[in-house]
């Protein structure tokens, strides 16, 4: 069964709170958050995430960059149209 | 007063089994070592990149059909991505009577021309996939030969003998502290930095090394690749980070060389998934590049992994030395290697040895400011206590507070780093309004190590760290705490990049 939209944020917030080093990331997490300016996400906490998400969802990016995603809004739906 | 001190082997003896330690040979080049690992692990897996295994006979076979092209007693350029071609190349070079110019493939254009004709190059190896990078070169200097690294000659051409004080490889260095400059490594220092590598672990030949550092770095390229088939062991290429434990998964490496940001993540990512992100067969971690924290060394220990912390330098084909007992003395960076003679004046490291460099390419300034008395200045500032070597700071950082005190920041920092919650922390002298200096804390929080904590979790780091502050001598309190909501600026190499607030 696909998973629901919110069903993906809530995973990816609970990735962001163990990639991010900001205690209070997720009350900065709105959709259209942006994950460098907003979420302080670096390129080492990228690459934390961009594994996670692989690890628990079960899908593999293309090639990626920390600059490929702006906002919070951006992952979700890659990560949907990969599930679809 | 100052301090000689002298390095012996011996020394590492006791970490290792006899047979082994036995086995640790010196070669006076590259050439010489490689003919040595053709005949002895011919039928091994040396390389495995994109699917596919080379075995060392292959790879020179391979190399005999490159060298040709290259001609002799050239400074071959080298850019390309993490890859065989990568290896082939620079192997190529290196002993075939040529200066290997590692350049770093994520140059732009410009600066790819730019230090090719700084470093002085005669020729330029290149991969096709980085082959919108030569832009600038083809129409600034169409002079300059071109090879593609795919291109193969129609005869081999065997390795050629060279001399241990021959130039072997120019690599970059500077880019944290200033402009970047090309530092010349001999055979003799790129072997002293190989063979340096075997020193302090049980399990040191036919292992199984996995590369994710890049190749255009000391540590990537001496440590990891060069001591990977000096001791007759499959290095597998990781192409991308993101596929780091993917790859993990498939190839199951005994060693991996990391930098601590890297390491921190793998045990971030293993705690959160509750297994073992970096494979069954894991024996040790190679930590270094920048400072490697305590608590990781404990963490990974807890793993039946072991994670050794070295400390090195470009100038000294990246090995000044490595410690063979982190768990017992998490703190040092080890035992100074063999054929080094160190001197500590004013707290500030100065080396000489078989592995230091022959000075910056064509930095004569550069190069005349590193030296004093022939000793290389390293700008660190250490102790040695008991044989071991501590960083306690970079002169470069020393803070002068109005009362003339003088302020380590790295060895505040340490401090400060001791609680597991603690990832990264930076000590700094800040201006304020009204002119006066103070010294400021920065800290970055380990989350996962901050679960259990109830109420507000900043306060609760604050008042903590208020606690160790309150136990430092007085002159090296800090009078502001500020915890951050995200990481510090890092560098290419992952190192933090210092504030400077105050010239």
């Amino acid at each position: 069964m696909q998973m629901r939209r919110e069903e993906i944020a809530d995973k990816l917030k609970d990735i962001l709170l163990s990639a991010s080093d900001d205690p209070d990331v997720l009350d900065k997490c709105t959709e259209d958050a942006k994950l460098q300016t907003d979420l302080g996400l670096t390129s080492v906490n990228m690459l934390y995430t961009v594994i996670a998400i692989e690890e628990t969802f079960d899908i593999r990016f293309d090639d990626v960059t920390v600059t490929s995603f702006d906002t919070f809004k951006d992952v979700i739906n890659y990560i949907e149209k990969k599930l679809a | 007063m100052d301090k000689i001190y002298t390095t012996d082997r011996e020394n590492f003896r006791k970490y290792t089994d006899n047979e082994t330690f036995d086995k640790i040979v010196s070669y006076g080049t590259v050439g010489e070592m490689w003919k040595d690992c053709i005949n002895k692990y011919a039928a091994l897996t040396a390389i495995e990149d994109d699917g596919k295994k080379y075995t060392y006979g292959q790879l020179e076979e391979d190399a005999s059909y490159f060298r040709p092209l290259l001609g002799e007693g050239k400074r071959a350029a080298v850019l390309c991505p993490n890859s065989y071609e990568f290896v082939k190349a620079y192997l190529a070079a290196v002993t075939s009577g040529n200066t290997a110019v590692i350049l770093p493939p994520q140059l732009p254009a410009d600066a790819v021309y730019g230090c090719c004709m700084k470093l002085g190059a005669n020729e330029l190896i290149y991969h096709p996939a980085l082959e919108e990078k030569l832009a600038t070169v083809k129409t600034a200097a169409p002079q300059l030969p071109l090879i593609n690294v795919m291109a193969k000659a129609d005869k081999p051409e065997g390795v050629k003998d060279s001399q241990p004080d021959d130039p072997c490889a120019v690599m970059f260095t500077g880019g944290t502290t200033g402009r970047s400059k090309g530092a010349l490594l001999s055979h003799r220092a790129v072997m002293e930095g190989t063979v340096n590598g075997c020193y302090g672990y049980k399990e040191v030949f036919n292992q199984r090394y996995l590369l994710v550092l890049p190749l255009s770095h000391v540590f990537g390229l001496i440590r990891n690749l060069m001591t990977s088939l000096y001791t007759g062991s499959a290095l597998y290429i990781c192409r991308n980070n993101k596929d780091m434990f993917r790859d993990i998964a498939l190839f199951r490496p005994t060693v991996l060389v990391l930098v601590p940001a890297l390491a921190e993540m793998a045990l971030m990512l293993s705690y959160k998934f509750g297994k073992n992100m970096l494979g069954p067969d894991l024996k040790y971690i190679i930590c270094g590049a920048a400072a490697v924290s305590p608590y990781l060394i404990r963490e990974y220990y807890k793993t039946g992994v072991l994670l050794l912390a070295g400390y090195g330098l470009t100038e000294s084909a990246n090995l000044v030395s490595g410690n063979p007992d982190s768990i017992g003395k998490p703190e040092s960076v080890g035992i100074p290697f063999p054929n080094q003679t160190l001197r500590v004046v004013d707290g500030e490291l100065w080396l000489k040895g078989d592995n230091m460099m022959d000075g910056y390419v064509n930095e004569p300034e550069e190069s005349k400011a590193a030296y004093e008395d022939g000793w290389f200045k390293t700008g660190d500032l250490v102790r040695i206590d008991d044989g071991f070597l501590y960083i306690t700071g970079r002169s470069k950082e020393i803070i002068v507070l109005s009362n003339g005190e003088n302020v380590s920041p790295a060895e505040v920092e340490a401090r400060f780093n001791a609680p597991s919650f603690i990832q990264d922390s930076q000590v700094f002298e800040d201006v304020l309004p009204n002119g006066g200096h103070i010294l400021a804390l920065e800290v970055v929080p380990r989350m996962p190590e901050l679960k259990g904590v109830e109420g507000n979790v900043k306060e609760y780091i604050i008042s903590e760290l208020e606690k160790i502050n309150k136990e430092l001598p007085p002159y090296q309190r800090v009078s502001r705490i500020e915890v951050r909501d995200t990481d510090f600026e890092r560098t290419p190499s992952m190192k933090i990049v210092r504030y400077r607030k105050c010239k």
